[in-house]
Parts: C-alpha cells; structure tokens; sequence
C-alpha cells in the first residue's frame, strides 16, 4: 500500500522496527510533542494511566511520536517510558526529517493502522489538564462503534478559546451541519475505519502549520457526515508555559486549514442547508461567567487601527458592501463599541471567498483578518461582560446562527 | 540679366524636382511600411488577446495576484490586454525604426542595427523594473499588514517607504542594465540609499527616543496583558 510505505518513511528504521515489534493491538494513544519536554511527562501518565484503566482484556499501546524537537522532549520521554510497567507497552520515536506536527500526527495513523487498532487517541502533549478518566470518554464511543470521531467539548469561559467561538466552530457549523464546540481540542479519538480514509485521502499536502493536521482531521470528519461526537472533558488546561506564537500567526495556522479544506470539500458543504446538535457522551459542557473585567481597549484600538490604515489591503477583499458595515464601527467610543455577529459572518464569508480566489497572497491575507477578529473579540467579551451563563449559550448561539445566515451569500459567490 | 535670372529660377525647380524624386520613394515607402507595421501590429494584438484570453490568463493573473498588483499601481487594464498592447507597440516599433532606415538618412543609417543591439538590454532592464515593482508591492504589503497588527503608528509610512526603497533599487539595477550613466547611477544610489539609512537611525535614535521607549514598553505590557487564550 502506498500509504503504508509513506507513513514508514516518516520514521527512522529502527524506530519503525520498534513499532512494528509490538503487533496488534486493540488501542493505541498516540502523543505528538513539538518542544514540550516539560509537559509532556504529565501527559504520558494521564494517558497510561486512562489505558490501564480500559478492560484489562484490551492490548493497548502507547505510541510518542517527536515532531522534531530541540528541547529534550524524545529523551524525557523515554525517562518517563522506563518507569512504566512492562505489561504496557510504550514507544517513544522521533519522525525523520524536518520538524512538523502534521507529519507526528501523520505517523500516529500510520502505526495506528499497521498494528490493526480499532481505536486510536491523538493527544497533544501540551494537553495537561487530560484526565485518565477523560481517554476513557474518548475511547469509549469508538469501541461501542456509535462513532468514528471522537471529539472533545469543554466548560469555558467567555473569554477562553474566542478564536473558536468566534470563528472556527461557527464556520464549521454553518459549512458543515454540525454544532460542534471545539476544532483544537488538544485530543480526539478516531476509529479504524476512519484512519484508512484518512491515510488515503490527500488532507497531508494541505496546511503543514501547527494547527493544520487537527483542524483536516476534523473537517474530514464533519465532511463525511454522520458518526461525530463529542464528549465533555471538564476545562481544557493547555501547558501555561507554552509560548504560544503571535496572534496573526495563529490566525493564519488555524482560520487557514479551513478555508483550504473548503475548497476540497465544496460539494459536501454546498448542499447542507442546517445544522444539528452534535450527539455527546457525558453531561453537558457548561458556559461560565467571566470572573474578572474585560480588557478590551487594545483590541478596540487594534480595530481602529486596521479600520484606519489597513482599509486599502480590506478594499482588495471585501466588496463595498461590507466595508459599509464596517466604517461606522470606527468612530464608536471604547464602552458603546458593538461589532454585531452578522457583519462579522460576512466578513469572514469575504475573506475565505478572497482565500479561495487567491486575491491576496494567502498568508498575508490571512494576517490581514488580525485587527478584525481582535474588534469582534472586544465586542464580544463587551457583551458578554456580566451575563449569567445561560444568557452566554445565547450569544455563542447567535453567532452560530449568523454564519449559518450568511452561508447563502457564500455559497453564491464561490466559483 | 533677365535670361541669367529665368535660368537660376528654372536650374533651382529643376534641383528640387530632381532631389523630390530621389527622396518620394523613399517617402512612400517609409509610410508604406509604417502603414503595413501597424495593422500587421494590430492585427498581433488581436490575436495575442484572443489566445491569452482562452488561454485564461486574467484569471490566473487574478489568483497569482498579478492583477491586484498592477491594481494598486493605476493598471487597470488586464493582464492579456496589456500583454497585447505590449506586442503591438513592439512591432509597431519595429516597423517604425525599419521606415526610418528606408528612409536612408545619413543621420539615421545604421539605426535599426544599433536598436536590435540594444533590445535585449531593454527586455532585461524591463523584466527587472516589472520584477522590482512586484517585490515592492509585495513588500510594502506584508510590512504594512505586520506593522498594523502590531500597532505601530504610521505603518502606511513605513510601508510606503519599503515601496519606494525596492522601486529605486530596481530602477537603478534597470539604468546600469541600460548602461546608462552606470558609475553615476551607482554613485547616486549609494549616496541615496546610505543616506537614508543613516537619516533614519539618527531620526529614530535622536528624535524618536521616546516614541521607541514607548513601543517597546506597549509591546512589553500587551503581553501581560494578552490573557485570552484564542484556541
């Protein structure tokens, strides 16, 4: 298979020897690491820890894949790996040739595949707040076969993960039909069947940034329709010491995977009119109220910026129409300041049309979101500022509710 | 005396009829193929348009982003018409330098040797003004988009500035090309480049002190400050 041979070429011999020398099992978690020696020992003994856990009839693996890191992380790893009992078999491996994620993640699959596992876990290595009882919930789904992916959902507060509320997930959503809460949830599970599809489809040449290999995991999977679900892993607790890169440069590492996915899946997205509620394992992840003030003057001022400097790089994108929406958020006063969802929605609707239709080039065009995103993101934490809670699943709804809107304005232009 | 004068007026016609006779043909033929050069141009153009256009090259243009490109410099025309108007011109110039040549002026004799030796420096000289121009914007883009999300003040200066940085480096890479005025151009450039270079530390090192110190503290602080978690 040509597949199989790709995923070999991603691993030195003797690491591929090393995989290959534990034969089949029933389960495999695979953590991919990029630099994070420190977090990842916590990690690991989450993950054994929720894998001793299964029934003690299921042979289970624990698979380290290395990105390329520079900081000791293939080393604390195999320190970490010695300490575990020898009943449970642990490899810790590093790909071969330039670091990157996308080819971690790619080599997961490609052993997940090879030693026949019925279900495999991808767990971030930065993911420290993953509980034993959380790979549980992951992988329980996939064995009762109600699902294919498994996907986590989490409490959070407003001001926590406003690139997925306030774009990703509502994009998905109104693309897709499906109301998920997370696209970067740091951990997912996936089942047999749905690793041969991924290991045949080209989802690998898309996006190789930080974030690529997650977000086309997810999306292949929104795209194939049914057999998603989420499952409510408590609050999502990334390493605090990760340096996490700029904001445009996250922009352009998430918001871009998306819109390159949607060119590769607009017939799938171009015919699904509503969306669903995502089935879950678990109780419901719940919205908390912001416990300290909103700090928003910067992003307000970021927006003004933009709105101020950057107009003739947004001409390019947006049609005058949508400009028009804009400019009379410019001269609103800091505490009056609204950027409701609906322009927001058409604004991203123009930017992944100006994506798909390469007015700009990609990556600048993508960091040219940056100031707009930052104004929707004052605007929104503004306006949750002081809600209950139930009153903030309002407003994560409208604004899944306005893309869903806009889709039509979207689907109409695209060509 | 009256015979003298009838002879010089009559010898004068005659010169003059004789040397028009020598020089109408050349006339004609010079209109003759100017006339021919530009409709064979036309007819060029036409057809470059045509192919170019089912070719689709406007709308390559469009996603490479050529277009935008030439956009923002005032072309608005696209890409397959300019391609040929680009070919009309250059044949019509052709035909042009070859009727000046028919024309066979000792002014002019050797013209159309001289300009089909020079041509490929033009070709080189324009590729690397076209190639400059599309770096400046590029250039001037991505400065002008980074500067704002960090929210520098004047980023449509400082991106201007990038621009015209690149377009005189690449005219003055065109004007030694040409051999134009090559040590003066080296020297000018010199001057001008090192020039700036040096106004701008001491305008940012005097001058902007404190707008430095001030940057430097709102990037410091906006990092404490940056509690949101955007994934």
């Amino acid at each position: 298979m040509a597949e199989a041979a790709a995923w070999k070429e991603l691993l030195h011999p003797q690491d591929r020897r090393s995989t290959e020398a534990v034969g089949p099992v029933r389960v495999l978690a695979g953590v991919h690491a990029l630099n994070q020696a420190r977090s990842l020992t916590r990690v690991m003994e989450a993950v054994a820890s929720g894998m001793a856990k299964l029934e003690t009839h299921v042979p289970a693996m624990v698979l380290v894949v290395d990105a390329g890191s520079r900081d000791g992380t293939l080393e604390a790893a195999r320190s970490v790996a010695q300490t575990f009992p020898a009943t449970q078999p642990v490899r810790c491996v590093r790909v071969a040739g330039p670091a990157s994620r996308n080819r971690a993640v790619q080599a997961i699959l490609g052993v997940a595949n090879h030693v026949r596992a019925s279900a495999c876990l991808l767990v971030d290595a930065g993911l420290v707040g993953l509980s034993p009882e959380g790979i549980q919930q992951l992988v329980g789904p996939l064995f009762t076969g109600e699902a294919r992916y498994v996907m986590p959902a989490y409490t959070h507060t407003p001001s926590e993960g406003t690139l997925t509320t306030n774009l990703l997930a509502p994009m998905a959503r109104a693309l897709f039909g499906w109301r998920i809460q997370q696209l970067l949830g740091g951990c997912v599970g996936l089942s047999r069947s749905f690793i041969e599809r991924l290991l045949d489809a080209e989802v690998w040449e898309s996006d190789a940034t930080e974030h690529g290999a997650e977000i086309s995991l997810v999306v292949e999977s929104l795209a194939l329709g049914g057999g998603i679900v989420e499952a409510h892993l408590g609050r999502k607790r990334m390493d605090p010491g990760l340096v996490p890169p700029d904001l445009s440069t996250t922009l352009a590492g998430t918001v871009g995977p998306l819109f390159h996915m949607m060119d590769r899946h607009y017939d799938t997205w171009a015919s699904i009119r509503r969306s669903k509620p995502t089935p879950r394992v678990g109780d419901s992840p719940s919205i908390l109220a912001e416990t300290g003030e909103a700090q928003v003057e910067r992003m307000v001022h970021a927006f003004k910026l933009g709105l101020k400097d950057l107009l003739p790089v947004w001409e390019q994108v947006m049609p005058e129409d949508t400009l028009g929406l804009l400019y009379p958020l410019g001269p609103l006063p800091m505490e009056e300041f609204r950027f409701p969802p609906g322009p927001w929605a058409r604004v991203v609707c123009d930017f992944a049309l100006a994506f798909h239709q390469r007015r700009l080039p990609r990556d600048q065009l993508l960091r040219a979101l940056t100031p707009l995103y930052l104004g929707r993101v004052a605007a929104f934490l503004l306006e949750a500022q002081g809600r209950p809670p139930t009153e903030l699943a309002i407003l994560l709804e409208r604004i899944g509710q306005a893309f869903e809107d806009e889709k039509g304005y979207l689907s109409a232009r695209w060509r | 005396m009256r015979e003298a004068w009838t002879d010089i007026i009559v010898t004068s016609f005659r010169e003059v009829v004789h040397r028009l006779g020598l020089v109408a043909p050349r006339v004609l033929a010079m209109l003759a193929l100017v006339i021919l050069g530009w409709i064979v141009a036309s007819i060029a153009r036409r057809f470059v348009v045509r192919v170019l256009r089912a070719a689709d090259l406007d709308g390559r243009c469009t996603r490479w982003g050529v277009t935008a490109s030439l956009a923002r410099g005032g072309i608005r025309q696209s890409s397959s018409m300019l391609l040929g108007r680009l070919i009309f011109w250059a044949i019509f110039l052709v035909a042009l330098l070859m009727g000046i040549e028919a024309l066979e002026m000792p002014a002019t004799t050797g013209l159309v040797a001289v300009a089909v030796g020079f041509f490929p420096h033009v070709v080189v000289a324009s590729l690397v003004l076209l190639a400059g121009w599309l770096l400046a914007n590029f250039m001037a883009q991505a400065v002008l988009i980074g500067a704002v999300n960090a929210q520098l003040p004047m980023a449509p200066l400082i991106a201007g500035s990038i621009r015209w940085l690149v377009l005189i480096f690449a005219a003055a890479a065109a004007l030694t090309q040409l051999g134009i005025a090559r040590e003066m151009v080296l020297l000018t450039f010199g001057i001008a480049f090192g020039g700036t270079v040096l106004a701008l530390a001491l305008a940012f090192g005097l001058g902007g002190k404190d707008l430095a110190r001030e940057f430097l503290e709102n990037r410091l602080r906006k990092q404490d400050e940056d509690t949101l978690t955007h994934v």
